[in-house]
C-alpha cells in the first residue's frame, strides 16, 4: 500500500482557477496538453478515421474535394468570369493558394469553436482537460489542409509557378493565423454553450471579412473604400502573408504583419485565460 | 456526522479493511443552479465577463431563480467504506457525483480527495461505434486518463472480466448494450481507483454481470471507497456499509446502520399513483390497510413488521354482468417487480357476484416480506367471460416493512432447519 499513500491530492473549492496567476495558467495548461497527448492522439484517430470508415471510397474523399474546388477556379478564369488585377503569376494558382489560407483560417476558426461542444457527450461525463479537445480538433483540421496543400503545391508547379525555399517557414507563418483564430474560437466556443447568437453573428462577420481581404483579387484593386478595408483588415496581413511565403518567398508587408501576428498572441493568450477561469462554470450549463 | 467514522461493517465484504485512511473529505460544500434558461444564460454571460476582467462575485448567495442544487454537504470517506447513496430522482445524488468527479466546480465549500477517482457516471465514455472493442478500450482509457501501458498491462484481464470474448476486434456498433456497458465497467475497474463513483449504471448488466460486478467491487475496497448511487434497496443493502439519503439537496439522514437508513427514505416514499384498466364492469373503492385491528386509510402508508400481520379491506361495487367474480390482490415491490400474489380463486374463496357493493376483506399471517417500500395492487376478474378483466387498479395502497437484518429478497423465508450427524 505504500505507493498509494503518496498518491497526490486533489482539491476542488469555488473559484480555485482564479486563485492561479495570469502567467501561471498557460504554464498549467501547456502541462495538461503535454499529460492529455494520448488522449489527443485517441480522440485525433476517432474522430479522423472514423468519419471515413463508413464509406467505401474511404480517405480517397479527401482528395476530391479540393479538386473540385481548384478545377472551379480554373472553371471561372477560363471562361473569363474573374478579372483580376495585375498578379504576375496565373490567376488560379494565385486564388487557390490564397483561398486555402483562409481555408485555414476559417478551419482553425471553427476547431477552436468546437472546443466544448465536440465532446459535449463526454464533457457532462468525465472529468478530462477540455483544452485536449482544441488540439485535437486543430490537428484533425491540419491533417486535411496538409493533404490540400500538397495538391496546391503540385497544382502550382502545374501552372509553371515553383514555389520560394522560403516555404519551409511557412508553419511559422502561420501561426499567429492559429492564435487569432483560437482567440476568437475559444470565446465563441464558451459563449455558444450560453447562447447561440453570439456564434451565429461570428460566422456572419467572418463571412464578410473575406470580401474584404485579398485572397480572390488583388490587392491592387481600383477602389478607394476597398484599398482602405484591406488596410485596416488584420487578416490581411496574415492570410495573405501566409499565400506570399509560398508564391513570392516574402510576407505579405512586414510591419503590418508582426504588428498583427503580436496583437494575435496576445489576444489568445487573454482568451486562454478566460477560458481556463470560466469553461467549469460554463459547462454547468450545458444542457 | 463525526463519531460516523468507523463503521465498516467488519468482515461482511471478506476484504482486508483499512482503518485510518482518509480519501474523500468533503467539507460543507454547496451547489446551485438556475431554473430558467434564458436567465441561466444570462448568469452565464455575466460570470463570464467578470472572469475577464478577474472579478469575483460580491456574493456566493443566490441569485433570482436560482436554487440550491446541493446544501452543505458534509462527509467524509476511508478506504474500505462503501456509501450507499439514496434520494428520489432530482435529490442531487448525480450532481454530487459530478463535483466529486470534478466535472463542476463546488459554489461554496470545499472537496479533497487522496488518488485516483473513477467514475461510472456513464459507461463507455466516449465509445465509437465504428471503432472495435480492442480499439475502444484504448480511447476510454485515455479519457480516463489511463496511460497507454497501464491499458497494455492490463488489456487481458480487462477482455476476461467483460466476457466480450472474440467480439474484441469488431465495431462497438454491433455490440448489445450490456456487452458495451460490461466493457466500459471493465476499463473503469482496471484503473484501481482510491474512490470509485457508480451511478446506477449495474441496473443494464444481467444478473450474472451484476453480481460479477459487486464482487469486483469488493476486491477493490481493500484500497478504495465507494460511493454507490442505485434506486435498488436491495443492493444497496448487499453492498453499503453506511448510508445517506438526499432529499432536496441537503442530507436528510446519515449514518452506519443501513437499514435505518432505507427505512428513512422509503417512509418518505410514495409508491401511490393509481392506475385503473380493464372493462370498468367492476369499482374498487374505500381501501383499509394494516395489521388486524390497525386500519388506516390506504394513502397512509402504515408500518408493518417482518412475521406480522396484513389486512386489506376494500369496497367492491360490480355491475349485474359480472356473473362469475374473482379477485385477486398482488404485491410489488419498489422495484415494481411482484413479489406475492393472492387468488380469490385458489383460497377456496367464491365472490358473490352481487350487483352492487360489498365490502371484501383479505388478511395474510405472518408475512415474510423483506425491509422496503410495498405497493397493493387488486384485479377484479369475470371468470365466467373467459376471464375477462372487469377492473385492474394498480397502487390502490402502499406499506412498509421493518426488518433489522437486510439482504438481496425481497421475501425471507423463515425456514425449519436441521442438521443431523454422519456416521
Amino acid at each position: 500500500m505504500g505507493d498509494r499513500i503518496n498518491r497526490r491530492t486533489t482539491v476542488y473549492r469555488p473559484y480555485q482557477r482564479h486563485e492561479l496567476g495570469f502567467f501561471r495558467t498557460w504554464e498549467v495548461m501547456a502541462g495538461n496538453i503535454m499529460d492529455a497527448r494520448e488522449l489527443i492522439w485517441q480522440l485525433f484517430k476517432r474522430d479522423f478515421l472514423a468519419s471515413y470508415k463508413k464509406s467505401f471510397m474511404g480517405i480517397s474523399w479527401i482528395f476530391i474535394s479540393p479538386l473540385v474546388g481548384i478545377l472551379s477556379w480554373v472553371f471561372l478564369q477560363k471562361t473569363g468570369m474573374l478579372q483580376p488585377g495585375e498578379l504576375g503569376i496565373p490567376y488560379p494558382a494565385y486564388v487557390l493558394v490564397g483561398s486555402s489560407m483562409w481555408g485555414l483560417f476559417m478551419g482553425f476558426f471553427n476547431s477552436a469553436k468546437e472546443t466544448l461542444s465536440s465532446g459535449k457527450a463526454l464533457v457532462m461525463q468525465v472529468n478530462y482537460p477540455h483544452e485536449a479537445l482544441l488540439f485535437m480538433q486543430t490537428a484533425q483540421h491540419l491533417a486535411n489542409f496538409l493533404i490540400t496543400f500538397v495538391i496546391t503545391i503540385i497544382v502550382l508547379i502545374l501552372f509553371g509557378v515553383i514555389p520560394s525555399w522560403k516555404t519551409v517557414f511557412f508553419p511559422l507563418v502561420i501561426l499567429p493565423l492559429f492564435f487569432l483564430a483560437a482567440a476568437i474560437g475559444l470565446v465563441v466556443s464558451m459563449i455558444s454553450v450560453l447562447s447561440i447568437d453570439f456564434d451565429k453573428m461570428v460566422n456572419v462577420v467572418l463571412g464578410l471579412l473575406m470580401w474584404i481581404t485579398p485572397v480572390i483579387y488583388s490587392e491592387k484593386v481600383d477602389n478607394q473604400l476597398v484599398q482602405t478595408l484591406i488596410a485596416w483588415n488584420p487578416l490581411t496581413y496574415l492570410v495573405c502573408s501566409a499565400r506570399d511565403i509560398i508564391i513570392y518567398g516574402r510576407l505579405y508587408e512586414t510591419p503590418g504583419y508582426l504588428f498583427c501576428a503580436a496583437i494575435s498572441l496576445l489576444l489568445f493568450m487573454i482568451s486562454w485565460r478566460l477560458f481556463y477561469v470560466s469553461e467549469d462554470k460554463i459547462i454547468e450549463r450545458m444542457i | 456526522m463525526k463519531g460516523l467514522a468507523d463503521c465498516n461493517k467488519a468482515g461482511v465484504q471478506g476484504s482486508a479493511i483499512d482503518n485510518g485512511e482518509m480519501v474523500l473529505s468533503v467539507k460543507h460544500v454547496s451547489k446551485k443552479f438556475c431554473k430558467k434558461l434564458r436567465r441561466s444564460m444570462a448568469y452565464g454571460i455575466a460570470d463570464l465577463t467578470r472572469n475577464l476582467f478577474g472579478i469575483r462575485p460580491a456574493s456566493t448567495g443566490l441569485r433570482k431563480e436560482e436554487f440550491w442544487a446541493l446544501n452543505d454537504i458534509d462527509f467524509a470517506l476511508r478506504r474500505g467504506d462503501v456509501l450507499g447513496l439514496i434520494g428520489v430522482n432530482g435529490s442531487g445524488k448525480t450532481t454530487l457525483l459530478r463535483l466529486l468527479s470534478g466535472i463542476f466546480p463546488p459554489d461554496r465549500g470545499e472537496i479533497i480527495i487522496r488518488g485516483r477517482v473513477g467514475a461510472l457516471i456513464a459507461l463507455g465514455a466516449g465509445f465509437h461505434p465504428y471503432f472495435t472493442g480492442r480499439e475502444n478500450i484504448y480511447l476510454n482509457g485515455a479519457i480516463l486518463g489511463i496511460s497507454r501501458d497501464e491499458i497494455d498491462a492490463h488489456f487481458d484481464k480487462i477482455v476476461t472480466f467483460s466476457e466480450i470474448g472474440d467480439f474484441i476486434d469488431a465495431p462497438v456498433a454491433t455490440y448489445s448494450s450490456g456487452m458495451r456497458v460490461r466493457l466500459g465497467f471493465s476499463v473503469a475497474i482496471a484503473m484501481k481507483p482510491d474512490l470509485l463513483l457508480i451511478d446506477e449504471v449495474l441496473a443494464v448488466g444481467d444478473l450474472s454481470f451484476k453480481i460479477k460486478c459487486l464482487n469486483a467491487i469488493s476486491d477493490l475496497l481493500g484500497t478504495a471507497a465507494v460511493i454507490f448511487v442505485s434506486h435498488s434497496m436491495q443492493l444497496i443493502a448487499r453492498i453499503s456499509t453506511r448510508i445517506m439519503v438526499l432529499h432536496g439537496g441537503s442530507i436528510s439522514h446519515h449514518g452506519c446502520d443501513v437499514g435505518a437508513g432505507i427505512d428513512h427514505y422509503t417512509s418518505r416514499l410514495s409508491l401511490s399513483g393509481r392506475k385503473l384498466s380493464g372493462s370498468g364492469k367492476a369499482t374498487v373503492s374505500e381501501v383499509m390497510i394494516g395489521s388486524a385491528g390497525h386500519l388506516v386509510s390506504a394513502d397512509r402508508a402504515p408500518s408493518l413488521n417482518y412475521g406480522g400481520d396484513l389486512v386489506i379491506a376494500f369496497t367492491v361495487e360490480l355491475t349485474s354482468s359480472v356473473k362469475h367474480p374473482a379477485v385477486n390482490v398482488f404485491i410489488l415491490n419498489q422495484e415494481m417487480y411482484p413479489v406475492a400474489e393472492c387468488f380469490s380463486e385458489n383460497c377456496g374463496f367464491r365472490v358473490r357476484a352481487e350487483p352492487g357493493k360489498s365490502r371484501l376483506t383479505v388478511k395474510f399471517r405472518n408475512i415474510p416480506f423483506n425491509a422496503g417500500m410495498y405497493s397493493v395492487g387488486v384485479i377484479v376478474f369475470d371468470v365466467a367471460a373467459r376471464n375477462e378483466i372487469a377492473l385492474r387498479a394498480d397502487s390502490v395502497a402502499t406499506f412498509q416493512v421493518n426488518y433489522s437484518t437486510r439482504s438481496w429478497s425481497s421475501v425471507i423465508l423463515a425456514g425449519e432447519w436441521e442438521q443431523r450427524e454422519i456416521v
